[in-house]
Formats: structure tokens, sequence, C-alpha cells
């Protein structure tokens, strides 16, 4: 038995590590085994490398690829009857192997597949210059993955550009509703990487939706990367902790944390989680836990809008939507029957639920850039429930699901638009 | 451990994607759902065609290497454990749902398709297979068959075997066999796809299944009951039965699991029961309705708490409670010995009564849980095998409880089967006659006994008795 001290983060999960009795109801539902088929790659499996690991049967190298090859959806949570969370597991696995062995991401990277695509780099570079340079001066700390991270999805993937004006240059840092319409509540929005870098127009459609309706919201410019490519993608605690120090105290001020990226506000709620190390943290973590709220979640429990506040944009009318209900929001937050209710009850739009509409979609950050073919193979289950359901338009709260939809749907030479659930209104 | 050479070679044949030798991947390939065996294959292999699995079983056969089948590996026998080491043969990419007959009432399925993904097949068309072993989201239809798969439905449906026609299987020598056929009526020749039902991989490799369906049952519905004692439970099934009411399911829980079913059922009477009584009837809305009012006026006689689950989604959370029997009681001690003895049903209060006794004697907690109404139980004896002392207790009373079971009339495996975790009972529960007529099946199916080497009645001396763990070779 290797002394525990190696193994600081495993031993923090020890309790769902020892609740698994091997019983095999993940397998149906893990969609990493579904393709694969392999016992390394399912829930189970990966609970016993990690037993074996601390065993001394095994090092962090050998299983390191078996624990990256998990999409952290939850699924197999949802089925065990122990309750086993293998995802807490597998992210604090990680999180010992980074600390035992060094971070491989996203040097890994840079190395074996950025610089010898030189044109590739070149931008890269260019972007990544760019925000550390102008937009993020290095003095406030603040960390971005983003260009790296974009980069390595274009590996023959349809992804979206880079927007030419980041919404933090589009929206000011405060914005009130027009004048005649009464402040209800202020909030505080978390742009995520993906809207503000990639979908500005999705962020600049939330805030103008809720000033639109009562709602003052902040953007606050002390705001980072949510970083979970860097805390559950990759391990790496330790940047994951400044990361989500810069959050807290850039939203320090506000009642709520309204979000529209599912991964974000998981990841966020999970600070208290993976991260807090210290008493001071883990009261700081989870109060700002408390705080976060799903776009749509805020929208149907907080301001309890009626049908006839959400107005169609006209091109969406009378078209046929369905949803894809990202692993961050229905399981993660527990999110699930609000963006329904919304979608329900629009007399402008018809709405059709997708079969599975909760399975994972292959995206999963770091995951689809490390396995693109296991997952594109996962996305083609999710885009054959698209195409069942015979809706025009595919929407979903979580921007990287979102792009791995549109690439998914472009891949079949599908009509389907995809977009974030805000953007179908005015 | 092998000669890399046949590594090299099982890549040629079933390509280098389709071949597992790294050690995590061995690792993952060294335990089945007990937690009593541990050992790592020297390599795995997992086919995609049946003339994959033909070349891969000639070249064992041809350098006289142990090969252990496996599909989900979610069995509770050892069984699909590869003690001896060698090949590991997984059929979890042999996974395609080949036909569905609705109009024959039939259905050709690959081994590696799991249960839980050919039942929501069948659903679509309004069929069923009602084995339903509690595995069943990650068992494979090769396990099923191999296994002879039961489940709580089996009081109304009985077990895999009244389910299989026909079989291909893949002898130890490579020969591919047909076996059965189509129609539910065969009487041509001995009943050979009986002999690979139930054979634990022994035999031969069972790459192709044909298995007869049945209706989806129209409505069902669940009814909860608890009772003061065991006996009392046992009796109103009997009851039920002699009542002309054959439910789908009836499953036993006693008073260890009970947390489960908080917040389900009031806490009065969780903490004032013994034991709860599930029980499901299913057919036509009219029947299913009829029939839950003579269930229910039976528990009444008995008990004072009954209630009927309003709809589908009340009674999936019962039926949850129920299925996480296992992992609950698994949770409350380092180490359980699950047994699955099955008697006759009027014997069950005699049995668990008997058995408390021996676990009173030997001072070891047990619980109980089971399919009731076939005389089908799990009892649980709660140990420790680091603690010596307190081990050898839990399997003095696991002796005694087969025993027990045994001269009741009982048998010493109701669905689990034998593989590594019941062998050392086997003579005590079968005619020494029938387990000679067992090995010359095996020496003319597998004469040089490369298929699942050391389960069932070969017995080995370098498998220690009761082994909590074997080191894996790699």
């Amino acid at each position: 038995m290797k002394s525990n001290t190696d193994f600081q983060q495993i031993e923090r999960f020890k309790e769902d590590l020892d609740r698994c009795t091997k019983c095999g109801f993940c397998m149906a539902s893990c969609p990493v085994y579904r393709e694969e088929r392999t016992e390394g790659s399912v829930a189970r499996g990966k609970i016993m490398l990690v037993r074996a690991l601390l065993d001394g049967e095994i090092t962090a190298d050998e299983m390191a690829e078996q624990l990256d090859r998990c999409t952290l959806c939850l699924a197999c949570t949802e089925n065990c009857p122990a309750g086993t969370r293998v995802p807490s597991v597998v992210a604090a696995a990680r999180a010992d192997k980074v600390r035992l062995k060094g971070l491989s991401f996203p040097y890994r990277l840079v190395y074996r597949w950025l610089l010898p695509r030189r044109r590739m780099f070149g931008y890269t570079l260019r972007l990544a210059s760019w925000f550390q340079g102008i937009f993020l001066p290095r003095t406030e700390g603040t960390i971005r993955h983003l260009s790296f991270f974009l980069s390595a999805l274009g590996k023959g993937r349809h992804i979206p550009q880079i927007a030419p004006r980041f919404l933090r240059q589009t929206v000011p840092e405060v914005n009130k509703p027009p004048a005649g319409v009464a402040v209800k509540y202020t909030v505080g929005y978390f742009t995520g990487c993906m809207t503000d870098f990639v979908f500005p127009e999705l962020g600049e459609k939330i805030v103008s939706f809720l000033n639109r309706n009562g709602v003052a919201v902040v953007v606050p410019r002390g705001q980072g990367c949510c970083g979970a490519p860097v805390f559950l993608g990759a391990g790496d605690f330790a940047t994951g902790r400044r990361m989500a120090d810069a959050n807290v105290k850039a939203f320090k001020e506000l009642d709520y944390i309204i979000t529209d990226c599912a991964t974000c506000a998981s990841a966020m709620k999970d600070y208290v989680r993976f991260l807090a190390d210290t008493d001071e943290r883990k009261r700081d973590y989870a109060a700002y836990a408390g705080r976060i709220k799903d776009i749509t979640e805020f929208l149907v429990d907080v301001l309890k809008l009626p049908p006839s506040a959400y107005r169609v944009a006209p091109e969406y009318r009378g078209k046929t939507v369905t949803w894809h209900e990202p692993c961050h929001l229905g399981r993660y937050l527990g999110v699930r029957e609000q963006p329904r209710q919304i979608l329900k009850s629009i007399p402008d739009i018809k709405y059709v639920e997708m079969p599975d509409a909760a399975r994972c979609c292959g995206m999963a950050g770091t995951f689809s850039i490390n396995f693109y073919e296991l997952s594109k193979k996962i996305a083609d289950k999710k885009v054959a429930s698209i195409a069942a359901t015979g809706a025009g338009i595919v929407v979903t709260g979580c921007p990287g699901c979102e792009l791995q939809l549109i690439d998914g749907t472009r891949r079949h030479n599908m009509p389907q638009k995809v977009m974030h659930i805000m953007e179908l209104f005015e | 451990m092998i000669d890399s050479n046949i590594i090299d070679r099982l890549r040629r044949i079933a390509g280098n994607e389709n071949v597992l030798a790294a050690r995590e991947d061995l690792l993952a390939y060294s335990y089945d759902a007990t937690n009593t065996w541990k050992h790592a294959p020297d390599v795995v292999v997992l086919p995609v065609n049946v003339a994959q699995v033909s070349e891969i079983l000639r070249l064992a056969s041809e350098n006289r290497v142990p090969v252990t089948p496996r599909g989900g590996g979610t069995n509770v026998s050892g069984g699909s454990v590869p003690i001896k080491g060698g090949i590991v043969l997984c059929t979890t990419r042999l996974d395609r749902i080949i036909e569905i007959n609705r109009a024959n009432l039939h259905a050709v399925v690959e081994p590696g398709v799991v249960l839980q993904d050919f039942n929501t097949a069948l659903a679509r068309q309004g069929l069923f297979f009602p084995p339903d072993p509690q595995s069943f989201a990650g068992c494979t239809m090769g396990g099923v068959v191999a296994e002879n798969s039961g489940g709580p439905s089996c009081l109304k449906y009985g077990v895999t075997r009244q389910y299989v026609l026909g079989l291909e299987v893949v002898l130890a020598d490579g020969t591919v066999v047909k076996l059965g056929g189509l129609t539910p009526k065969n009487r041509t020749g001995y009943e050979l796809a009986m002999l690979f039902t139930g054979s634990e991989g022994t035999l031969g490799v069972i790459s192709r299944i044909i298995l007869r369906l049945l209706p989806a049952p129209k409505a069902s519905r669940t009814i909860v009951a608890a009772f003061d004692d065991v006996a009392t439970a046992g009796e109103t099934v009997s009851s039920i039965i002699a009542g002309s009411v054959l439910p789908s399911k009836v499953e036993f829980v006693d008073n260890w699991t009970f947390e489960k079913f908080r917040g389900l059922l009031p806490d009065e009477t969780l903490d004032s029961s013994q034991v709860i009584l599930l029980i499901q009837v299913d057919g036509l809305p009219e029947t299913v309705e009829a029939e839950t009012q003579l269930v229910e006026a039976t528990c009444q006689q008995n008990t004072p708490w009954i209630k009927v689950a309003v709809d589908s989604t009340e009674a999936e959370r019962y039926w949850q409670a129920r299925r996480a029997h296992f992992s609950d009681i698994s949770s409350r001690a380092h180490t359980i010995v699950n047994e699955d003895v099955s008697v006759p049903r009027d014997k069950i209060a005699e049995f668990i009564r008997l058995s408390q006794e021996s676990a009173r004697r030997h001072d070891v907690p047990i619980s109980f849980a089971g399919h009731v109404g076939d005389g089908n139980f799990h009892p649980v004896v709660l140990t420790d095998n680091r603690d010596r002392e307190h081990y050898q207790r839990a399997l003095m009373c696991v002796d005694e409880i087969i025993e027990t079971a045994l001269s009741l009339g009982g048998v010493l495996s109701g669905e689990h089967g034998i593989g590594l975790e019941k062998q050392r009972f086997l003579k005590k529960a079968l005619d020494p006659a029938a387990i000679n007529i067992m090995k010359k099946i095996k020496d003319v199916l597998d004469p040089l006994h490369i298929l699942n080497p050391g389960k069932i009645w070969e017995e080995d001396s370098k498998i220690p008795l009761n082994p909590f763990r074997v080191n894996p070779s790699g």
C-alpha cells in the first residue's frame, strides 16, 4: 500500500471508492462503455483501477488514459444502487496524478498537436497573446485556457469562429433595465469563456432579456474561466483554486450569479467539493455555490415569468423545437423541468421531447480533445435522437454541448439549427 | 504467463483494437461482482464475429491456453474470473440484435447484447423477455444463457432455459455448431441447446442465441405489505397462490435494509415490522385490478399495513429500494457472504428460522432477501475477512445454512450458478454419478479442458479453499 499522502484527493472520496459493489448497474448508462465495451472504460472498472492504484498494483501513469476516458456525465451515479459518485473519484485521481507526475495538459497538446501545425499554432499564439496581453493583463492573474482548447477542437471539427468582438467589449459592466421598468433584482452574470469569446450575441440577448423583465445585470470584469477544464479535466487543483478565488471575489456583492452554461455553473458549485482546502475557502465556496442559478432556473423559479414574457424571435416562430439536456444541467444541477416548462408554455413554437434527452453528448471538454473519435461516436447517438424528433431547432443549456451538437449535425449533413435556449427569444 | 507469440497471433485474428494486454486492462478483467475472487488474465480478446471466436479457440486448443469466456462480468459466482490466467474471451463486442420477429415471437441476438437494451428494443414492439436477473443493466445475453439466469419474474414466467429455442456454439476446438431452431416445439434428437444453457462457459462459447418471446403484459400493479414476522409473510404468499393468483413477482426484504424504504413507507411501520413483501401482478388491466384486490384481501388477513402503488412511478420507487438491497447490505460490513439457495415454498419459514438459529449459534449477523415466491433466497452473512476468527464463524454458519436448505429438499444455487463460489458444496449437493456424467460430457466437448478451467465441478488443489484474494498474475 502506498502512503496515503500520495493520494490525498482520492482519500477524500474514499467513501465513494468503497461504496461500489461492482454490480455493473453503470454499464447500461455509461456513454463511454456503450461505445468501447471494455471493462476499463466503464465506471465500475475505473473504481477498480483506482483501488488497484491505492493497493500499489498499478501506477498512476498506467491508469492515466482510462481515467481521462470519462465524460464525468454522472449517469453511473444516477443508476447506482449504492449511490457511488464515480466522477468525484475520477476527478480526484486525476488531481493526484497531476500532483505526482506534473501537468500534462495543455502542454501535451502544444507539443504533440499544436506545434506540428504551424498555421494553427500561430493563430493560437495570437489569440493567447490577445487574451493575456490586452484584455486580461497578467497582473490581474486571470487565466484562460480557452485558446488552447478551441484550437485543439479544430481537429477536423466544425466549430464556430472566435467572435470578432468579445462580449466584454460590447456589454458594459452595469446594465440597468430601460426607463419605466422597475428593478426587481440585481444579478451578476457569469458569462463563461464560450459566451464571452464565441457566442457574444447570446450574452447580449440574455442581458437585454433580463433588463426587459426588470433585472439589472452586472457583468463583473474580474471574472475569469470557471476552471472546469483545469481542475476537473486536467486535475490541476492548485490553478483551479486561484481561478475559483478570483470568481468568488468578482461576484462578492451580488445576490444571484446567473449563468448560461451548465458546465460553468456546476463546476463553480463544485469548488467546495474539490477545491476547498481551508475553512475560509469552504465557507466562501459554499456561499458562492448557493447563489449560482442557471438562467432558466432563475427565470422560472425566481422571476416566475409568465409565458407571455417569452417572445419568440420572428424567424423561429412556428418551428418545431427539441431540447438536449446537458449532463451538468440535469444530473449535476437538477435543473430538468425549468427549460422544458418554458418551451412547453410558448404558443409560438411546437415542443417535442427527444428520446434519451439526458444522455451525454460526448463533448466533456478535454475529453473530446483527447478522444475525438470516441467523442464523435457518442455524439452520433445523440444526433440520431435529434433526427428522430423531426425538429428543425435543437436548443440546449450549455455552449459546450452546443459545439458538439453543431459538429454532430454538420457531420451528418443535417439541417437542424443548434442554439442556446435563450437565443430563441427576441 | 502465456507466450507473447500467442498475443501476436490473437492480434492478427481479431485486430489490434480488439486485443488488450496492458496491465491496467488486464486488471479490469480480473474480477466479477463477487468480492472474494480476483485473478488477472494474460490477455483479453474481444472478437467481433463468430469466425474470430472460432480461430481464437483453435489457437487456444493448439497451445493449450486456458480460455475464460465472459460478457458483462456481472455474475456473482466467480464464474467469469480467469482463475488460471490465459485468455479472457469477452463477447461484449458481439452486440447485434439480429432479428425481432413479432409474428413468430422469437428473437435472434448475439451474446454481447445487454439485457436491458434487448428489453428496450422488445418493448418498442410490445414484446418482452421475462428473465430479469438484477444485473440486467450490465449483464449480456450470452451470460444470461450460460448462467441460465433467473430473477424476480421467474415465479410466473420461469427461468432462461424456458426461453432458449436455439443456440450457435463454438466448441473448444473451434468447431461452430448450430443447435435447436426457431420453433417453440422441436423434438429432434437430444436437447443439446439445454446442455449449454447453464454451462457457465465450461462447454463452449455461445455465439448466437434464438429466444422465445412473450407479448408484454398491458398492465401491472405493485402491492407493498409489511409483516411482524417471517412465518406470517411466508404463509401470506402461500395463501395468495392458493387463491389462484400467480403474481409475476413476490420479493422479500428483511429489516436490515428497511432504510432504503424510509420516506416511502411510514416510519412506524418500518420501526415495528420484520419483513416487507413486494408483490407485482401483471396482465390485462381487468385481470390486474381483480388480482390486486385478491392480493390485498389476502394480505389484510395477516397484516394491517398494505399499500397499493398508485402508478408506475410510485411502484418503481419500491422496486428501486428492493434492488438497492445488495449494495446496502454490502455497505454494512467489510465482507459479505451472499448465498443463493432455493427451497420449496412451503419450507421457507422453516428455512429462515433454522438459518437464524445457525447465525445466533455462530454469533454472526445475517440478513435475508429474495424471490420468496419461488423459494429462491439470498441469505447474506455479514463478516470481515480480515478478522480470521469471525470469518471462520461466518463460513461455518454458511455451511450450516446450505445443509439446512439441502435437508429441506432445496438446492445449492437457485440462479447464481456454481462458478468458484459454491464449488466446495458441490459434492454435498449432487449425486456422485451426476458429477461423473458431467465430467464425461466435459471430456467429449472440451477434451483438453481449456474452457473456463477450475469452475463448477473441477476441483484443483492449487485453488485455495475460501480464498479472499488471489493476486493478479500480471
